[in-house]
């Protein structure tokens, strides 16, 4: 009996223990510093990460994904704690602190002042008051193109990307939000004001664009596409496609129409469920210091405009031209944020955007 | 000891060995498969999961036409594919096994597969660099001067085609031609006997007794060219989309579950009524 | 005539083994491309693409990684294979039919719905995504095939053996380990081999149920989602050459010895 007692005794703690290793393994593997931050593909150029890595003795886990809707689809995948830093499109914040999954940042300790004042966009990275998000990178989602092989001047109006004239030297960039905002601005509809009675005169131009474009693609794809003469457009393209190529391929280009473009910006936060609140901050600080903005406007996926003003002095001329700093005032005037969408208008976006790609 | 107890020593060894591999599959494929066909009748409502129990799912997926049509080109898609395929495949199978020396044809087969062991996500790529406006067969093919313009042979159905008649070759030659080496030369030499020519041969007896072994091939090509992502989405261009490419974006745009798992479903319907079909034809064929 | 068709023979194969071989060569090709953009006009040769994938921490910890789950979770799935083989061609259990499809039902089902469904299930058990989650899909899939290969080769000429070992005093596993094994070894090899291709190339369900650490499939996917270089070609030329090495090896040793 007694021994009955024991042996069942250890055996259920041999099976706690085992479930326990089971479970927590991972777990235990964290305690060594490691941060997992959730990200756009830029973050991920070592260049970029593992100066940080160095300075502070820790491991930076990171995780890609495009289009905020993946962004969320993993982390209702996940449970609370997986992740410690979130890099999410500027305007998709308010979202992000619905599902209260950021964590309020000091705003003394971040250089909320050095940031262009269009990009700082309080209106959606603060909510009463507090701090949720900081913007950290910001572009244009306009056109690019190969000037040896267009006109550059008919670039500058937005009716060229559903004219016949380019007819299979177009790709679409794949994501719906800044395409349909795009689309919009080409027929002289406010994002700011987008409502669901608007997207079928969107659709029909969209379905337009799709009988004239060759391809619709992703990051890559559409750089690839571009830089080998598969296309010489990209609608949806700007710096973020174009400035990365400059030394090598100085024959794209890219330019903001007349009737304006689309700016999108990231921002980065903290995860509220994350066990590393203090280095997460760091993680943040460091990517808005002057140091990491450079690498970040620069890093291997795609360029871009640093959110913070005092990067230019750790930018290069050549890097700076690329990204054409100087005419930022100019660009800033002339575009317009990404249409920010209830769930509704969210889905019925995506239900235009995917019904032009089985057009 | 009874006979008795024997035998039920003996059956609780028999379900000692089988139970590991049953575990394994009914907690890590039945269960999850199970879970997945509940979930597909729950709803995302704006940015929540509800676990309701409706068919919006369905019916969203045969009202919509661009969740429709996903299944249509799939099935467009693996239809060409499958035949194409076998019609590449079986001449070079019939090669090796007729006209290969014998001691060389295990070398021909292994060349003719080979390919195989690259990457698949990097063969799929590598095609866009053979098929692009300036790859290699656009190139060849206005040096040659057989073209004038370089024609459009990715981004667009052909390319995805391409890509899946390049791996369904290699399969259906090898499958084909096991099928082929196992007959026995009898059946030709009576056929000869009877007095049937080369072709007759052929095609009165050659090809009827391979045509299980095509049928399984041709399962075997509907099944995993049906299921497939990365073919599509790298030399397909974005141009139309397959239903995997549908129920990929329900998750990575709109992380949508239980629409991914219906059209999960939808997909896994399709493919259970193509077995069916293929079973009862060999079962027919058998009898 | 027999000249003619012979020729048109060889024109016919000539041709499809250029259409298999053709991305293969272009791959290798262009993994030699001097310049950053791996397409079309060859600028020069070069091997520092080369010297790139071997010094890139990731990629070879990617590397290692499938290699880890290839050969762990076709172990594994051999292992299952053989015992639930054994136990069907030796033993009569209940709707044995039943249970035999129940095995191979993942066969006929696609990778994207196995990963999916897992990847729900995994969501409420609490496992964290991992190497180890990639590793079970990987038994799910493999696990039917090696079970198909290892059951078909069972036949009732090896029961007399085994049964004769019995009568010597042999133990149960003593008969399976020492007697059914070793005769059934080519088979489990076959199995446990072609279980590694599969494996080593999978997509899909790695890509679904991993989180940081990836395997090659993987890791290559992310490469040419976040950059355009010839470093994908200098790494899919590597594993090309690495599998056809150990193709080799394979048709040299087990297969040779099957033949024979």
């Amino acid at each position: 009996m007694m021994t009955k007692t024991v042996s069942s005794g250890f055996s259920r703690r041999m099976l706690l223990a085992t479930a326990a290793v089971l479970v927590l393994a991972p777990a235990g593997a964290q305690a060594q510093d490691e941060l997992n931050a959730l990200v756009w593909c830029d973050h991920t150029d070592p260049a970029l990460v593992e100066p940080f890595e160095k300075a502070n003795n820790v491991k930076v886990n990171l995780k890609e994904y495009e289009g905020t809707g993946a962004a969320i689809s993993i982390i209702e995948q996940s449970r609370p704690g997986d992740w410690d830093v979130l890099v999410i499109d500027a305007v998709d914040v308010p979202r992000a602190i619905d599902m209260d999954i950021l964590s309020e940042m000091p705003a003394d300790k971040l250089p909320l002042g050095d940031l262009f004042p269009e990009v700082r966009m309080e209106e959606t990275t603060t909510k009463d008051g507090k701090v949720y998000a900081v913007t950290e990178k910001f572009g244009y989602n306009t056109i690019s193109f190969d000037k040896t092989k267009v006109d550059p001047a008919d670039m500058d109006d937005l009716s060229v990307i559903w004219s016949d004239k380019y007819k299979g030297r177009i790709a679409l960039y794949d994501y719906y939000l800044p395409m349909v905002g795009l689309t919009g601005v080409g027929i002289g509809k406010k994002t700011a004001d987008l409502k669901q009675e608007d997207l079928p005169a969107i659709k029909e131009k969209l379905f337009e664009m799709k009988k004239v474009a060759r391809q619709v693609s992703d990051v890559v794809a559409s750089q690839t596409a571009l830089a080998t003469g598969e296309v010489d457009i990209v609608v949806g393209g700007g710096e973020w496609l174009t400035a990365g190529l400059s030394g090598e391929k100085p024959n794209l280009d890219w330019t903001i129409p007349k009737q304006g473009a689309l700016r999108w910006a990231q921002s980065i936060g903290v995860f509220k469920d994350s066990e590393k609140q203090d280095l997460a901050l760091k993680f943040v600080q460091y990517i808005v210091s002057p140091e990491g903005q450079a690498r970040l406007a620069t890093s291997s996926c795609y360029w871009a405009m640093p959110a913070n003003a005092k990067a230019g002095e750790h930018l290069t001329d050549p890097q700076k031209a690329a990204l054409r700093w100087d005419k930022q005032p100019e660009y800033l005037k002339n575009s317009q944020l990404y249409p920010v969408a209830d769930a509704d208008m969210d889905a019925a976006m995506q239900d235009v955007w995917t019904e032009m790609l089985q057009q | 000891m009874t006979a008795t107890a024997y035998e039920r020593a003996e059956r609780r060894k028999a379900w000692a060995f089988a139970l590991p591999a049953l575990l394994w599959t009914g907690f890590f494929f039945l269960v999850p498969f199970a879970y997945m066909a509940a979930i597909s009748f729950w709803t995302r409502q704006g940015r929540e999961i509800v676990a309701t129990w409706t068919l919006d799912n369905y019916v969203a997926f045969f009202e919509k036409a661009h969740l429709f049509k996903g299944l249509v080109v799939s099935l467009e898609i693996t239809a060409a594919v499958t035949v194409i395929s076998i019609l590449l495949a079986y001449p070079l199978a019939w090669i090796i096994a007729e006209r290969v020396p014998k001691k060389w044809q295990r070398f021909a087969l292994i060349m003719a597969i080979l390919p195989f062991w690259t990457s698949y996500v990097v063969r799929s790529y590598s095609w866009l660099l053979v098929l692009s406006k300036g790859g290699v067969v656009n190139q060849a093919l206005l040096w040659l001067g057989v073209i004038a313009e370089p024609l459009e042979l990715s981004a667009n159905r052909i390319g995805t085609i391409i890509g899946f008649v390049h791996f369904f070759v290699m399969l259906l030659t090898l499958t084909i031609y096991a099928n082929l080496i196992q007959l026995s030369p009898n059946y030709r030499r009576a056929a000869a006997d009877l007095g049937a020519n080369a072709f007759q041969t052929f095609w009165f007896v050659v090809l009827p007794l391979t045509l299980p072994g095509i049928m399984v091939g041709a399962f075997l090509t509907f099944v995993l060219c049906i299921g497939d992502y990365i073919t599509p989405q790298i030399l397909g261009g974005n141009n139309e989309l397959v239903l995997p490419q549908v129920i990929m974006l329900q998750l990575g745009r709109r992380a949508d579950f239980p629409m991914a798992a219906a059209l999960s479903l939808v997909l896994m319907v399709v493919v259970t009524l193509a077995y069916i079909a293929c079973a009862r034809w060999l079962k027919m064929e058998r009898t | 005539m027999r000249h003619l068709t012979t020729a048109l023979a060889a024109l016919y194969a000539g041709l499809i083994y250029l259409f298999i071989f053709l991305p293969v060569v272009v791959l290798v090709l262009f993994s030699f491309q001097d310049g950053t953009l791996p397409v079309p006009p060859l600028n020069g040769l070069t091997l520092r693409w080369y010297e790139a994938i071997f010094s890139d921490g990731k990629l070879m910890a990617a590397l290692g990684n499938s290699l880890i789950v290839a050969i762990v979770s076709s172990a594994v799935a051999c292992v299952l294979g053989f015992l639930a083989a054994y136990a069907f061609a030796r033993y009569t259990l209940p709707a044995s039919g039943l249970l035999r499809g129940l095995i191979v039902a993942p066969m006929t089902v696609s990778t994207l719905i196995i990963g999916l469904g897992l990847l729900s299930v995994l969501n409420l058990t609490g496992l964290r995504l991992s190497l180890v989650t990639v590793g079970i899909g990987h038994v799910v899939i493999n696990l039917p095939l090696c079970f198909a290969i290892i059951y078909a080769s069972m036949g009732g000429h090896q029961v007399n053996i085994e049964r004769a070992a019995r009568d010597l005093g042999a133990k149960d596993w003593q008969v399976m380990l020492l007697i059914t094994a070793p005769m059934l070894l080519p088979s489990i090899l076959a199995a446990f081999f072609l279980s590694v291709t599969f494996s080593w190339d999978e997509f899909i369900v790695a890509f679904l149920l991993s989180r940081f650490d990836v395997t090659l499939p993987v890791e290559i996917w992310s490469m040419l989602r976040s950059g355009l270089d010839p470093r994908t070609n200098a790494i899919g030329s590597v594993v090309f050459l690495v599998s056809v090495a150990f193709l080799v090896v394979m048709e040299l040793t087990v297969f040779r010895k099957k033949a024979s």
